[in-house]
Order: structure tokens, then C-alpha cells, then sequence
């Protein structure tokens, strides 16, 4: 029987409650537990494949087939499994049929059995396959992708998450889509031919409501409120909590992304004059670190849906959260359990779990008992008969210490997860070996060794200098004996099971020697140690000598860390302070070195050696204090906003008071929050709201906040102003030893001090503040605290920058757009971010930056049409020369053309040539090109294009510019634009000064553009098609004709460029206001596509068509060189392009219409003059040069039809063809351009 | 005389000596090892003057840079600021001037700002002669510092530049040290003089007329001038 057959891939899904008698559905097969059930329509053919529009293909509802598991504890069944196909349902139903029945018929309880699907179900969806993608079985996610990539212009790069079915309350109801990607969450609907799209930025969201639609009965809706208050309000979610989660999650990774990338300071830490090498992945909460290192461009089919990493990403980090773990640790296995353990082999129920390096068991039960075992620390595992449980294992630790488990579940499970458990322990080998020396270092082993101490080395400060307090009134000695009894019964580090007594004993605070070790194991910086050995020493040897802004920052403040203990007034504490502090900011360069810190550090540093002092750092910045020492200080900010938010709730009078008087809560505890207390209590009494904090975590902050608060109530109530509000908190902290209750007559209510009150009313009166409520206030406030930063940084970033005549609207969009184009930016590229980077914009930035605020700008990707090409893979696109190539090829030309444009726009605005771009830099090059005039436009493109910089524009350069302007006119309406081009080139050409004839060409050029000039602009045109036509004898047609033989460079002086932009009223227009114009910082620009896919995708062909009629032209003889030339790279058939340039301006002529036709018509020609000439070099150019004359004076309506009827197919075969050949000289050209367009070809 | 209160804000670069000037206005004492501000810490100060009692309530804020997002809360209805700097540290200097255009923009309209060069001490105290010829000579100060650690320090802001910046910006000026005190009274004072009464009656809030910054820029700034001219050179 194929029991460990693998489970087939995509079919099985979070376990969803649905209902099972559904009228959509008719149950297939059925057994005690679980149910198999198809759709109705499925089987109905024609009704699946009539399924109108694109989007509709995904309007799918449901998938055809299910697989149900009936509860037993609850009429909703859950949905455990859908599939596209029959096949796959029954491969799942199989496979369900083979590993859960026997299982399910072992165990009795209802509850039970449901609990054991469940788990094994999520662990398989959110687990079992990672990196084996079955790319078919993907199917629906994928074309989801496609649809959302089609309907939302969103990078190549951008993956889908997830989608669901909704409903949009706009001015009326709209059933749609909603997308969630990485980066936005999107709606939309098409009904009754009306389109609703939404597109929001997740970075841009202010806040997540879940709410209750139809007058509150559903508890199916969200509100999306963005931070321009802007709201949208989504219902009939069919999974709203789920939505709600996954949107959670997504704003808060983007929103530390944010954070990072607006930050004043970037890197404090990184060494001066370190490259971007040595920064090493800082993204490590990055939605992309959830794919093992596949490049980010890889189109999604191969990669396995970015849900499922989420999905696992929560569950892992709420299980390192919850047994104090490092990030390291991964859930591998999960099952319900019995630990036996302790002299009097007391038995508790509860879960077990496992990971790489760790097995965790937690009691479920109210008697609390918890484990995280290190795998390392196991010397023996058997496996032993149990009566109760079908595997029970027997563990002996290396300290001896004996624990039996025993799994619950059946055989297979259980079998499972002792393989894993074996294979895990096989991989720690090495750990082991390093376990002795590091439990050398441990006091609790000196304890109980009866040796007299660890070395000085791994002690902390108070080993030397005594540790504060009277060690008789702390009553040191007895505490260390509860202390020794209890690692005796319970193990001690590494080992310990902490069970009731625990927190007892933490509560009435720590004995001094043991403190340090017990916070150590607390937080779990226990772990880190003893898995990094010798990670600290290297730190600081591999940085040794280097400097930083971090450095400097903690070298002011050695002498100013908790100046009044001994040590720190001598450099023994110092040296130790510096080395942890600079070891830390080499280790985490984002964060470097917040002030706090020092005090903080010097205060464990006491109890802790400067290893153990490090760990515990790591841990305190990572995950108990998240973002409190960062360079925005939002951490510190949100518990604030929370602190604020808790007080309100539990003592709403003192909080409206407050408010009346306007004093600010934060001015008080802020400190609180930073420095834990340290620097605010007496340091005995901190340090014991440090034993509670590292054992209980951040809630304990807020715990003895509101009890200082709730205890000073009456006073706080009689202040007027912050400073009065101050001094009664400062009076309060003076006085914490002394007794509560001086008057009364009870010795013992009289011998409890305010200290003792305050933790008493802390955890008396404040136990509703528990973790989980701290979470769930960050989650809800978290958003609002990052945009107010931003906003923060962002008014005094732009009060350093000069604004030119830049309004400061306009700056401020500015700003917005600088900034969302390096958001974006590095997330497609993240991990190398350089120094100075973070607010700077490189090439590709600046590029989607400009697309920001100018259409023309955006130089679309042709990933887009690849990603759904290669949906299969091997497939054999090739054979299928349809227009979707020759589009994406003329595009691809368009996308260089364009590339070439920006980039030169980009070394013009970047001034020191450093390759990145400041905000002040974009601001003064904006400046110049909207706040300049004709004269100065005109001047920049001219620069732009004079590549070589020699202050005339060759042939090469002077069609470089007609590429450009063809680039930038794209977009606009009617054809005008290409005529307008072909004239530029033509009057180029013409009033071009030639290289041999210079004198005499300025000449004419100078009065023929007087003349023109002078002329009325409407005839314009029309003169000069006449003046051409008569020019056959005149010297430019000379000219022209003349290059094919002798080529001789022309050159074009600015003042002759300027006349010829004169000279044509389209241009004018452009240079004195147009290009101007097309920088939009006030509008909103349309980021989405506003056409259906359909729509969409016909226009980009004929545009396409049109574009490569426009080009062809002056294609299609290099074409031909190409290929006479035997592929070498050859510039004389550049010049052609003049002539040929001609021939588009007559094929433009006829109505709109027909533009896409007598392009075609166009390459035609071109085609059949190419196959027409094999003969030598000079042969060929001339003929050529004569077809392309052809081609201006020859083309007509006739021949065009002709070509038409002659084979569509063809027809794009040959176009293809051709524009692929240009593409390959396109891309050679622009170099030459730069190379060698100054040396004249030879005659 | 009932004391009239006014609240006054600390800022600038970390380690200038913030919290040493506030300790040796409020306490008259000075601390070798003063722990740096977290966040901000507050204390209160009377100012006797002839016609009236001004009682500081005086914010001293931290002063490292990603604290810089919390200083609107303290700085927000401030009537007066006093922005210091390190005399032996140029880009302390550049940090205050930041703060000038942030409090001038942001803050209080008819606040009263002091820009004050602290640690005068460094580079006055006994080694007048020395201290001159510093300001061109970097290296010889150099060999000097290993020769005397205390005081081997180089003046690398001119009191000329600062004071100028003052006067062009409005502000009052002064050369100061936390430690022997030098110049710190007179701050307070010259501040205490120039916060317009009718204003401060007119409470804590924001509704006060222009009038005060007139005030400031033709007598205050001149007056602070002369008389860091007297002791530090
Ligand atoms: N020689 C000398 N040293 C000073 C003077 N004022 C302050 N210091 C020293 O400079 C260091 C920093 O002083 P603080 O007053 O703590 O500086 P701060 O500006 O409050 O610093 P933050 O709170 O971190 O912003 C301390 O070691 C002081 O002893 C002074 O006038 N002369
Ligand atoms: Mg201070």
C-alpha cells in the first residue's frame, strides 16, 4: 500500500468551513469522514468553456471539485481539498483514503480526530512541497496572475498573493475580484458593461477594519481607510479573516520596507568607506527571502504561490515567539502529546513541536509546563512500550535529566515524526561537540558542580565591582538555594522545564550571580549563544580598526553610561560597554547605535559577560523591543501610541485629564519604554522589572507603566502642566523603598514598600495586558505611527532642499514620487543596497521615477507577454509567429529607444556624476527642463544627442533624435507627430552643414531657413513635399542621393537645429510647451491600464504596426546591409535612412485608417528590394538607395491592397523578421553612435 | 511678584552639553559623566529680573539624530529655545543651524531663540595664546593634545562665524561653559529679558502678535555680541 506515497500537490487548501449540502453540489463519493463532492455545471461542457470575458475565465467560484471532512463536533463541514480536474480530486481522494482512515479509526474522540486532520492538512498546504512546485496543478493561481497582471499595469516582478471574490461598495455595489499582491491590493468588476478598478498601494494604507456588512449581520467586510483618509469598503468575503490577516501581514512588511527606505539616516552602522559587499542581507522579513533564492524576475508559474510562504512565515514566527526562539527555527512537525516528567513523574497534556534544532512542548492544560529542549542537549532518545499511546520516547539529556513523550496520534504520524526527529538530531553533531565548553560557562553548572565560580571572563561586571543593592535586605543567599533545587528538579539552561514555581521565583526577583543566566534563558539569547559559538570574537576581530557613524555615536557616550556604578568610571567596564555596543552595530549596520542602548547594555552587563551581553542585545532589538532603537524609533513610538491607547481604557478619567491640559503621556514615558526603567527607578528595583520583562516580555512594560500611573492617580489628577506632571513622577520614583503602608498596624502590610505595591497592582490590576493584546494593538496602530514618521521625515527633508520655483505642492509630489519609485525600486532588487543609496536614485529608479510623472516615460516590459508565452514550459512558442512577437519586438525597440532617452536624461540631471541621483539633484534637473524656455529645451535635447559632445549632431545623432522625439510622441493623439518627425529629419538633412562643404551649406541652411521661417506654417507642409519633389536637381536630394556613393558626414549646429524645430509648428509646440507639460506632478497620472485586455492588447499591435511602419523606413536598407554584409556591424547604411525617412512621410498621407497598412505596405517594399539584391557592397547600396526612392515616389493604395491579399501571415513573418534584424543593429548602432559616429566615412 | 512661566526648549547634537548647561543653571554644578538625554528631561528654574520673575520650565532633549522626530513634541509651544553647539565640534554647528530653520518654521512664531557655543572652556581656559593660533594651525594642535589631554582640544568653530550667523538669523548669541559657567547665567537672563510679557500672559498657546522677533533682531542679537566679544578672546 503506498502509504508514504507523496501527497499530490495544490489540491489541498487551509481547511475552510463551507456547508455540504450545497445545491451546487452533488456528492460523489462519501465515507464516515470525509465527503467528495463536483460542481453541477462541471460536467456541463459548453457551459465551462462559455465563459465570457477574460476575467470571467477566473470567475470560477468554486472549482469544480471538492474534498469535504465532515466534523463530527459541528454541522459545518470543512473544506479540505479543490481541483480543476477530476483527475487531481481523485489522486487527493486516494491519497486521503490511504493516510487518514486508519488513522481516524484509532482515535475516539471527536474533537481529537478533528484536531489531527487539521494539523496534518495545514502543516501539508503550508509545508510539505516547498521548492517542488508542479507547475500545472497551479493552474488557478496562475491565471488569476494573468488576469490581474492584465487588468493592473504592475511590474513584471509583482506577484500575485492572493485573490477573492468580493463585493465593492462604491456609489453602488460591485461584485468583482480582489487581488492582493506584494505590494497592492486591487479590485475589480466588470457588470453591466460598467468597469469598477481599484488600485491601492499597500505602502499607502492607514488602516484595517474588520467590519459587519448588511446593518452589521455579516461579519464579512473590511475597510481599507489609506493615509490620504481616503476609504473603500469590501464585503462578501466569503474568507474576511483571512483576507484580514494576509493584509496585515503584507502592509506591515511594506511598511518596514518604508520605514527603511525613508529613514534621515541610512546605515549608521556600516564602516566608513565600506562597499555595498559587506552589508549582508538586512531583508531577511522580505516577502522574497520566502522563496529560496530564486532570482526575483522568474515569472511566477515555477515559483509555488507566495501564500503559502506567508502562511508558513506567521506560523513560524508565532512559534519562535512563543518558545523564545531563534528565527532559525522553522516548524517542522506538530502532534498532540504527553510529557512525563520530574521526580514524581508528573504528567502533563498539552502539544508538541518540533523544529530543526529544537523540540518544544507546552502544557494546554491550566497547570503550566513548558519546554524547548535544544536537540543538541539530547544524549539518548528510545523508544519504549507505553500501554496509553502508540509511541512514547524516552529522552535522556545530557544533564541527565529524563523525559518521557508520549505522541498521541496514529502509527503514521507518529512514525513521521520520529523520522524527522532522527534526522534532525543526526545534523546536530556538531552543536554537541561544542556543549561542554559552553556550559563551562554557565553558573548554574558551577552551582551545582559546587565549583566556586566560571571564569572572569564569562562573569559579568558584579563578579569585581560587587552588584548593586545589599545582597542581606535582597536576601541573595536564600533565593540561590530555591534556585539550586529548582535546576535540580528541573533542569538548569539549556535544559530547564519551566514549570509552576518558575515564575514565583522570578516575581520575588533573581539572586545576582544567577540573573544574568536565567534572563539569558528567558529570552532565549540562551540559544543564540550557544548555536553561534565564537560568533561575538569574530565580530570584533573582522571589524577591528574600522570606523563608522555608529562608532563615533557610541563613543560619546561610554563615559556616560551608568556613570555611578564603579566599573564605569574605569576601563574595565568601558572596554566591555564599547566591545558589545560596537559588536552589535557591525552585526545589525541598519540600526548601528541608538542612545539607551548604552545605558541599557551597561546595565546587564553587571549580571552578564559581553558575550551573553551581546546575545541578550540581539534579542532586545530583534524581537522583545522590535524597532525601538531603529533609526525612525517607530517601535518606541507605536508602544507609546498603545501605552496611550491602554490608558484610556483602563483609566479613562487621568486620560481625559491629561488631555485637557494638554500634557503628553509620551514626554514622561518614553524613557520608561527606551532605557526599561533603568535610568528612571533605583537600579534594584529596574532590575527587577527586568527579571519580569525578560521572562514575560514586553506586556510587563506596559503593566508597570499603568500601575504607576494608577498608583500617583490623585496627584496626576491635580496637575496643571507637563512639568508639574513630571514632578510627581519623579518625586514617586525617590520614594520606592519606602513602606506602603507606614500606618498601619500590621508589621507586615507595614514592611511592604511602594516597590511591592507597584508590582502588585501591576499584575493585579493590569493582567488583562497580555501579550496578545500588546500584539494585536501593535498590528492595529502600526500603520497610522509609520506614516506619521514618514510625514515627519518627509517635511524636514524638503525643508533642506532648495525648491527652485517649485511650488511646495509640487515638491511635495516630487518627494512622493522620488521616494515610491526607491520603495518599489528595491524590492525588485533588494540586497544590494549601497551606502547613500537609500535616498538616491540609481539608473532604473530614476527611469520608473520619471514614468511617474510622465507618460511617455513609462517604458512598459515586455515580461509581461513572456510570463504568459512560457506558461508552458518547452513549449514551442516559436512555431507560432503570430502578432503577439511582432508586437513585443517592435516594443522592445521602442523600450531602447526609450532606455537610451532616460539614461542620457540621467546623466544630464545627475551634476557630480556620481550615478545616483539625490532628491535635490532630480529637483534642480525638473526645474530646469519645466521652469526653462524654448531656448533651454531646445538647448538640452540638442546636448542630449550630440553624443560625442562636439558640438554638432551627426547623421547618427540627428536620427538618434528623431528616435527619441518618436519615443516621447508615442502617445499622442492623431498621426501629426509623424509627420512632424519625417520633416525634422528631412530639414535636418537639408539644412545640415556638410562635413567637406561646411561654409557653403551654413549658408544656405541659414537663408532657406529664413525663408521658411517666414513662411506661413500651414503651407509649410505643402512646400516642402512640393519643394521635394522638385528637388531631384537640388543640392539636399543631391546630397541624399550622393550619400549611398560617398557618404560624407554632415553635421548640425545648434543654431541650424533650433531653426529646423522652427520650422515646424508640431515641434514648436513641443519645445516651447509640450515637453513641459508632460511632467504631470499635479494630476494624478493613470497608473492602471484603462483599457480592457483586449482593448489593450489591439492597440499595442497597431501601434506597434504603426511603429514599425515609422522605423521600417529607415530599417529596411540596413536591413538588407545586414545581410550582405555577412552580419558585420556596418554604419553606411545610415544614411539611407533619409531618404527612406521620405517615404514615410508619403505613406502617412492617406486617412488614419490606412496608416497600418501602408506601413506594412512599407516594409514590404523594403522586403522586396532586400531579396532582389545579393551583389557586392556598392552595387547593393545604390539599388537599395533606389528602391528606397522607390518607395517615396512610387507607393500607392494599389500596390498596398495588393500586398494585403498577397498573405497576412507572411506578411508579419517578414516584418518579424526585420525588426528583429534592427533590433540587433538598433542596440550595435547606439554604441557606434557613441565610438565612431566622429570619423567621416571614407569616400 | 507672582513668577511668570515660560517654557524654554534644549536642542542640538549629541554630547554639546546640553544637560550640563540646564545643571549649571538650575544646580550650579557640572558633572564630568552626565548620562545622555533619553528622550528629553525637564526641570524648573527661576530667573529673577527687576520688573519681574520668570519661572523657566526648561526641556533639555536628546540629542542624537533619529530622536530628532520627538523634538516637536517638546519644542511645541516653547517660548523660548535655546539651540546649543560644541565650539570644538564644526558639524555641531551645522546641526544648530538646522534646528534654527526647523524651530522658525515650525515652532512657536514669536519664539525667542539662543544659539549658544558651549565648552569655551576647552579652548580658553589658560591657553589663550594657544587657542589663536589654532585656528590655522591644526597640526601643531595636534602635537599639543598628546602633550596635554585635558585641554588639547582645537576650536573649530570661530566665535566670528557663529556670532555672525546670529545676528543674520536673529538670534541671541553667546559662548558658554557648562563647566566653569562662564556665559551660562547670562543666556538665561538675556532670554528672561527678552520673552514679551504680554505674551507669556497671554498663556502657553500660539495667539501672540509678531512683534517679538523685531524685537529680538535689533536689540537682543547685537547686545549677546558684544559681550561674547569681551570674554572670549
Ligand atoms: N569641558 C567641557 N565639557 C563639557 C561642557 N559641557 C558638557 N561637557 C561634557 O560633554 C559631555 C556631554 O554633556 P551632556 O550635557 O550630557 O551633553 P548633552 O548635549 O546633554 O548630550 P545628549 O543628552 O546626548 O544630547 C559630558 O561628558 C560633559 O561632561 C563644557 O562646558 N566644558
Ligand atoms: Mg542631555
Amino acid at each position: 500500500m503506498a502509504l508514504h506515497q507523496r501527497p499530490p500537490h495544490h489540491v489541498f487548501i487551509l481547511p475552510t468551513p463551507c456547508d455540504q449540502h450545497n445545491p451546487l453540489f452533488d456528492t460523489v463519493q462519501s465515507t464516515e469522514n470525509f465527503v467528495l463532492q463536483r460542481t453541477k455545471a462541471s460536467k456541463n461542457q459548453f457551459l465551462n468553456s462559455f465563459l465570457g470575458t477574460i476575467q470571467n475565465v477566473f470567475d470560477t467560484k468554486q472549482a469544480p471539485f471538492r474534498i469535504l471532512f465532515r466534523r463530527q463536533v459541528h454541522a459545518q463541514a470543512l473544506m479540505i481539498a479543490e481541483a480543476e480536474s477530476q483527475k487531481n480530486i481523485d489522486q487527493a481522494w486516494t491519497w486521503v483514503q490511504d493516510n487518514f482512515i486508519v488513522g481516524l479509526n484509532v482515535l475516539d474522540d471527536a474533537q481529537e480526530k478533528e484536531e489531527w486532520v487539521l494539523t496534518k492538512i495545514r502543516s501539508l498546504v503550508t509545508r510539505a512541497d516547498k521548492g517542488t512546485d508542479d507547475i500545472t496543478s497551479d493552474e488557478k493561481v496562475r491565471s488569476a496572475s494573468r488576469a490581474f497582471r492584465q487588468t493592473f499595469n504592475v511590474l513584471p516582478s509583482e506577484r500575485l498573493v492572493s485573490y477573492y471574490s468580493c463585493s465593492y461598495h462604491g456609489k453602488m455595489m460591485n461584485q468583482g475580484w480582489m487581488y492582493i499582491s506584494e505590494n497592492y491590493l486591487c479590485f475589480y468588476s466588470f457588470m453591466l458593461g460598467m468597469e469598477t478598478k481599484i488600485f491601492l498601494e499597500l505602502k499607502d494604507v492607514g488602516d484595517l477594519q474588520k467590519e459587519k456588512s448588511k446593518r452589521g449581520v455579516f461579519a464579512d467586510a473590511i475597510r481599507v481607510v489609506m493615509k490620504d483618509s481616503q476609504e473603500y469598503f469590501f464585503s462578501n468575503l466569503f474568507h474576511r479573516d483571512e483576507t484580514y490577516d494576509m493584509l496585515v501581514q503584507l502592509t506591515t512588511l511594506s511598511m518596514e520596507r518604508l520605514l527603511r527606505n525613508t529613514a534621515l539616516e541610512h546605515a549608521p552602522g556600516m564602516s566608513n568607506g565600506d562597499d555595498s559587499d559587506s552589508v549582508k542581507d538586512v531583508f531577511s522579513v522580505d516577502v522574497d527571502s520566502l522563496e529560496g533564492g530564486e532570482s526575483p524576475y522568474l515569472p511566477a508559474p515555477t515559483t509555488r504561490p507566495l501564500r503559502l510562504g506567508l502562511e508558513e512565515q506567521k506560523r513560524d514566527s508565532q512559534f519562535q515567539q512563543r518558545f523564545s526562539l531563534p528565527a532559525s527555527e522553522h516548524l517542522m512537525e506538530e502532534s498532540s502529546a504527553v510529557l512525563v516528567h520530574g521526580e514524581k513523574s508528573e504528567m502533563y497534556h498539552g502539544r508538541l513541536y518540533m523544529s530543526e534544532s529544537f523540540l518544544c512542548f507546552i502544557c494546554t492544560e491550566a497547570e503550566p509546563c513548558m519546554l524547548a529542549l535544544p536537540l543538541y542537549t539530547i544524549r539518548r532518545v528510545e523508544r519504549m512500550n507505553s500501554r496509553t499511546a502508540m509511541y512514547a520516547l524516552n529522552i535522556l539529556t545530557w544533564h541527565q535529566m529524563r523525559v518521557v513523550l508520549r505522541l498521541n496520534g496514529p502509527r503514521t504520524q507518529c512514525e513521521k515524526f520520529c523520522t524527522t526527529l532522527k534526522t534532525n538530531l543526526k545534523l546536530q553533531v556538531r552543536a554537541m561537540r561544542s556543549l561542554k565548553p559552553f556550559l563551562a560557562t554557565c553558573f548554574s553548572e558551577a552551582l551545582l558542580a559546587d565549583r566556586p565560580d566560571v571564569s572572569e571572563k564569562d562573569s559579568g561586571l558584579g563578579w569585581i565591582f560587587e552588584f548593586p543593592g545589599d545582597p542581606k535586605k535582597l536576601k541573595n543567599k536564600s533565593k540561590t538555594k530555591l534556585w539550586l533545587q529548582y535546576f535540580k528538579d528541573n533542569g538548569r539552561n539549556l535544559t530547564m522545564t519551566k514549570v509552576t514555581t518558575f515564575p514565583k521565583l522570578i516575581r520575588v526577583g533573581l539572586p545576582n550571580k544567577l540573573r544574568g543566566e536565567i534572563w539569558e534563558a528567558c529570552s532565549g539569547s540562551l540559544y543564540l549563544r550557544s548555536m553561534h559559538p565564537g560568533e561575538y570574537a569574530k565580530l570584533l576581530k573582522d571589524n577591528e580598526g574600522k570606523s563608522s557613524l555608529s562608532l563615533e555615536e557610541i563613543e560619546k557616550d561610554l563615559n556616560r553610561s551608568l556613570p555611578e556604578y564603579e566599573a564605569y568610571q574605569a576601563n574595565q567596564g568601558i572596554n566591555r560597554l564599547r566591545n558589545v555596543l560596537s559588536a552589535y552595530a557591525w552585526k545589525n549596520p541598519d540600526l548601528g547605535y541608538c542612545q539607551a542602548m548604552n545605558i541599557v547594555t551597561s546595565a546587564i552587563l553587571i549580571y552578564q559577560s559581553e558575550e551573553q551581553a551581546f546575545w541578550t542585545l540581539n534579542v532586545l532589538c530583534d524581537r522583545l523591543l522590535p524597532g525601538y532603537y531603529s533609526t525612525s524609533m517607530y517601535g518606541a513610538l507605536l508602544d507609546q501610541t498603545i501605552l496611550e491607547h491602554l490608558l484610556e481604557k483602563t483609566m479613562p478619567i487621568l486620560s481625559k485629564h491629561l488631555k485637557k491640559v494638554d500634557v503628553q503621556l509620551s514626554v514622561a514615558c518614553l524613557p520608561w519604554f527606551l532605557s526599561l526603567f533603568i535610568n528612571s527607578m533605583p537600579l534594584v528595583y529596574a532590575f527587577r522589572v527586568l527579571d519580569c520583562f525578560f521572562f514575560e516580555g514586553p506586556k510587563v512594560l506596559f503593566q508597570i507603566s499603568l500601575a504607576i500611573l494608577k498608583v500617583n492617580g490623585d496627584e496626576l489628577l491635580a496637575t496643571r502642566d507637563d512639568g508639574a506632571f513630571m514632578d510627581v513622577l519623579k518625586k514617586y520614583f525617590g520614594t520606592l523603598d519606602d513602606s506602603a503602608f507606614p500606618d498601619s498596624n500590621n508589621p507586615k502590610a507595614r514592611a511592604l514598600t511602594k516597590f511591592n505595591e507597584l508590582m502588585l497592582v501591576a499584575y493585579k490590576e493590569f493582567e488583562s495586558v497580555t501579550p496578545e493584546l500588546v500584539a494585536e494593538l501593535r498590528r492595529n496602530h502600526q500603520l497610522k505611527v509609520v506614516h506619521n514618521i514618514s510625514s515627519f521625515t518627509k517635511r524636514s527633508q524638503l525643508r533642506n532642499i532648495a525648491p527652485g520655483k517649485f511650488s511646495k505642492d509640487e515638491m511635495g509630489v516630487i518627494y512622493d514620487r522620488f521616494y515610491s519609485a526607491l520603495f518599489y525600486g528595491r524590492s525588485s532588487q533588494r540586497g544590494n543596497g549601497k551606502q547613500g543609496e537609500a535616498r538616491a536614485l540609481d539608473a532604473t529608479t530614476f527611469a520608473s521615477f520619471l514614468g511617474n510623472i510622465a507618460r511617455w516615460a513609462q517604458v512598459e516590459d515586455d515580461q509581461m507577454d513572456h510570463d504568459d508565452n512560457n506558461t508552458g514550459p518547452g513549449s514551442p512558442n516559436h512555431r507560432r509567429r503570430g502578432s503577439t512577437s511582432t508586437t513585443s519586438t517592435a516594443r522592445e525597440h521602442r523600450r531602447v529607444v526609450g532606455k537610451h532617452f532616460i539614461s542620457r536624461l540621467f546623466e544630464r540631471f545627475d551634476d557630480n556624476g556620481t550615478g545616483l541621483l539625490s532628491l535635490q539633484e532630480v529637483t534642480n534637473g525638473l526645474g530646469d527642463i519645466i521652469h526653462g524656455d524654448l531656448m533651454t529645451r531646445m538647448q538640452l535635447f540638442f546636448d542630449m544627442h550630440d553624443l560625442n559632445k562636439d558640438g554638432t549632431l551627426s547623421r547618427d545623432e540627428i536620427l538618434g533624435m528623431s528616435e527619441s522625439l518618436l519615443f516621447i510622441f508615442r502617445f499622442d493623439d492623431g498621426d501629426s507627430y509623424l509627420g512632424a518627425v519625417s520633416n525634422f529629419i528631412r530639414n535636418a538633412f537639408e539644412f545640415a552643414e556638410k562635413v567637406d562643404a561646411v561654409k557653403k551649406a551654413e549658408e544656405d541652411a541659414v537663408t532657406e531657413a529664413k525663408e521658411d521661417s517666414d513662411e506661413d506654417k500651414k503651407e509649410d507642409a505643402a512646400e516642402k513635399e512640393s519643394s521635394e519633389k522638385e528637388g531631384g536637381s537640388s543640392a539636399p536630394t543631391d546630397q541624399a542621393a550622393s550619400t549611398a556613393a560617398e557618404e560624407p558626414e554632415i553635421q548640425m549646429s545648434l543654431p541650424s537645429f533650433r531653426m529646423v524645430v522652427l520650422a515646424d509648428e508640431t515641434l514648436e509646440r513641443f519645445f516651447d510647451s509640450g515637453f513641459a507639460n508632460s511632467f504631470k506632478l499635479l494630476e494624478p497620472m493613470d497608473r492602471q491600464k484603462g483599457l480592457f485586455a483586449r482593448e489593450v492588447f489591439d492597440s499595442l499591435l497597431s501601434e506597434g504596426r504603426k511603429l514599425a511602419g515609422s522605423i521600417a523606413g529607415g530599417i529596411q536598407n540596413r536591413g538588407n546591409n545586414h545581410k550582405v554584409n555577412n552580419h558585420k556591424v556596418n554604419q553606411k547604411h545610415l544614411p539611407q535612412a533619409s531618404a527612406s525617412t521620405t517615404s514615410l512621410s508619403e505613406t502617412k498621407a492617406p486617412e488614419a485608417d490606412e496608416s497600418k497598412s501602408s506601413a506594412n505596405a512599407d516594409l514590404v517594399e523594403s522586403r522586396s528590394a532586400g531579396e532582389g539584391k545579393r551583389a557586392s557592397d556598392k552595387e547593393d547600396e545604390e539599388e537599395t538607395e533606389e528602391a528606397a526612392e522607390d518607395d517615396g515616389e512610387e507607393d500607392d493604395g494599389e500596390e498596398d491592397d495588393e500586398e494585403e491579399e498577397d498573405g497576412g501571415d507572411d506578411l508579419l513573418d517578414e516584418v518579424e523578421k526585420f525588426l528583429t534584424e534592427f533590433d540587433q543593429k538598433g542596440g550595435g548602432k547606439q554604441d557606434l553612435g557613441l565610438t565612431s559616429a566622429t570619423e567621416p566615412e571614407s569616400p | 511678584m507672582k513668577p511668570v512661566q515660560v517654557k524654554l526648549v534644549l536642542l542640538g547634537e549629541a554630547a554639546v552639553g546640553k544637560s550640563s548647561l540646564v545643571l549649571r543653571f538650575v544646580n550650579d554644578e557640572f558633572q564630568e559623566n552626565k548620562e545622555p538625554t533619553i528622550g528629553a528631561a525637564f526641570l524648573t528654574q527661576k530667573c529673577r529680573l527687576e520688573d519681574k520673575v520668570i519661572k523657566f520650565e526648561i526641556w533639555d532633549t536628546a540629542g542624537q539624530e533619529r530622536f530628532h522626530s520627538l523634538a516637536p513634541m517638546y519644542y511645541r509651544n516653547a517660548q523660548a529655545a535655546v539651540i546649543v553647539y560644541d565650539v570644538t565640534k564644526a558639524s555641531s554647528l551645522v546641526k544648530a543651524k538646522s534646528w534654527v530653520k526647523e524651530l522658525q518654521r515650525q515652532a512657536n512664531p514669536n519664539i525667542v531663540i539662543a544659539l549658544t557655543g558651549n565648552k569655551a572652556d576647552l579652548v580658553s581656559s589658560g591657553r589663550s595664546k594657544s587657542s589663536s593660533e589654532d585656528e590655522d594651525n591644526q597640526e601643531g594642535e595636534e602635537n599639543q593634545d598628546e602633550e596635554d589631554e585635558d585641554h588639547g582640544v582645537t576650536r573649530e568653530v570661530p566665535t566670528e562665524e557663529a556670532s555672525a550667523y546670529a545676528q543674520e538669523a536673529g538670534l541671541l548669541f553667546y559662548e558658554t561653559s557648562a563647566k566653569n559657567g562662564q556665559g551660562v547665567a547670562e543666556v538665561f537672563t538675556e532670554i528672561a529679558k527678552k520673552i514679551p510679557l504680554e505674551h507669556v500672559l497671554s498663556a502657553r498657546g500660539r495667539g501672540a502678535s509678531s512683534s517679538s522677533r523685531v524685537d529680538l533682531q535689533t536689540g537682543g542679537g547685537l547686545g549677546g555680541q558684544q559681550h561674547k566679544g569681551v570674554c572670549a578672546c
